[in-house]
């Protein structure tokens, strides 16, 4: 199982106009093409997580993740946000990149846990900052995924 | 959606992450990348469910609290045609309506509360 194989070009967004973290969560929850209410739910969940303790786990970093029976396979998204969120991180840094993660409350291969764990993994790669801020297109992002071997 | 089964969809979620909370991998995970202090979290999660719980009107609160009582879930999926709690199927009368998550559908099986999956 590799990261990339979760990720495609349309849940990648390079230029989030957000201006607060529950803004920036809803522009990610909407990547994934749910209906209205669904779409309230995930949030609704995403926003409680994040009150049981921030997802910002430093570096410029945030992976915003919950379980809900909205939503029927794993779906992830990314986005990246120039100015930077106040996300209460752990660093108490800016948040530029957020990776978001909903899985359903039961999955036939159980790659929830294994999936934020490769993100986490991920995140703590010493160039991976940078190398987020340079990307020029969505595809850029799936081939650092690819490179990284993750 | 019916705004009460919007309310049970939003409890069964965090009962969710409160089951999941006290499982080993999710724990170690949450408290160890994410920093999260687990006790206090159970706490939070708890109030809430029983804030949401008293949102819950007549029929329903009763309904719930019954089936929750008695088994895992109040509401569980169709899926197929076919109810995710006891795997028995549903009667199709709905099949012509705009949305089936707009009344209150009960498995007339089991007893939970459905709900139909986009
Ligand atoms: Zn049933």
């Amino acid at each position: 199982m590799q990261l990339r194989d979760f990720f495609s070009t349309d849940t990648v967004d390079l230029a989030l106009k957000t201006e607060t973290k529950d803004e920036t969560l809803r522009a990610l929850v909407r990547l994934f093409h749910l209906d209205e209410k669904s779409e309230s739910i995930l949030f609704k969940m995403l926003k409680r997580r994040e009150t049981l303790g921030s997802t910002g786990i430093g570096r410029g970093i945030a992976i915003p993740h919950c379980r809900s029976l909205v939503v029927n396979r794993l779906r992830v998204a990314f986005g990246r946000h120039a100015a930077g969120l106040d996300f209460k991180a752990i660093d108490e840094k800016p948040v530029h990149y957020v990776f978001l993660i909903v899985a359903p409350p039961l999955e036939v291969s159980n790659q929830y846990l294994p999936v934020l764990g490769k993100i986490a993994q991920f995140s703590k790669e010493a160039d991976v900052p940078d190398r987020l801020a340079g990307l020029e297109s969505p595809k850029e992002f799936l081939q650092l995924l690819e490179e990284k071997g993750v | 959606m019916h705004e009460q089964l919007e309310t049970l969809l939003e409890m069964q979620d965090l009962h969710m992450q409160r089951r999941a909370l006290e499982e080993g991998d999710v724990r170690e995970f949450e408290s160890g990348v994410f920093d999260m202090s687990v006790e206090e979290a159970l706490a939070a999660l708890d109030d809430k469910i029983s804030e949401l719980e008293h949102r819950l009107t007549g029929d329903v609160q009763e309904r719930y609290r019954r089936v929750i009582g008695r088994r895992h879930r109040a509401v569980v999926p169709v899926l197929g045609g076919v109810c995710y709690g006891c795997f028995v199927a549903v009667p199709t009368s709905w099949a012509s309506e705009a949305d089936p998550n707009d009344k209150m559908n009960v498995c007339q099986n089991c007893g939970r509360f459905h709900y139909y999956p986009p």
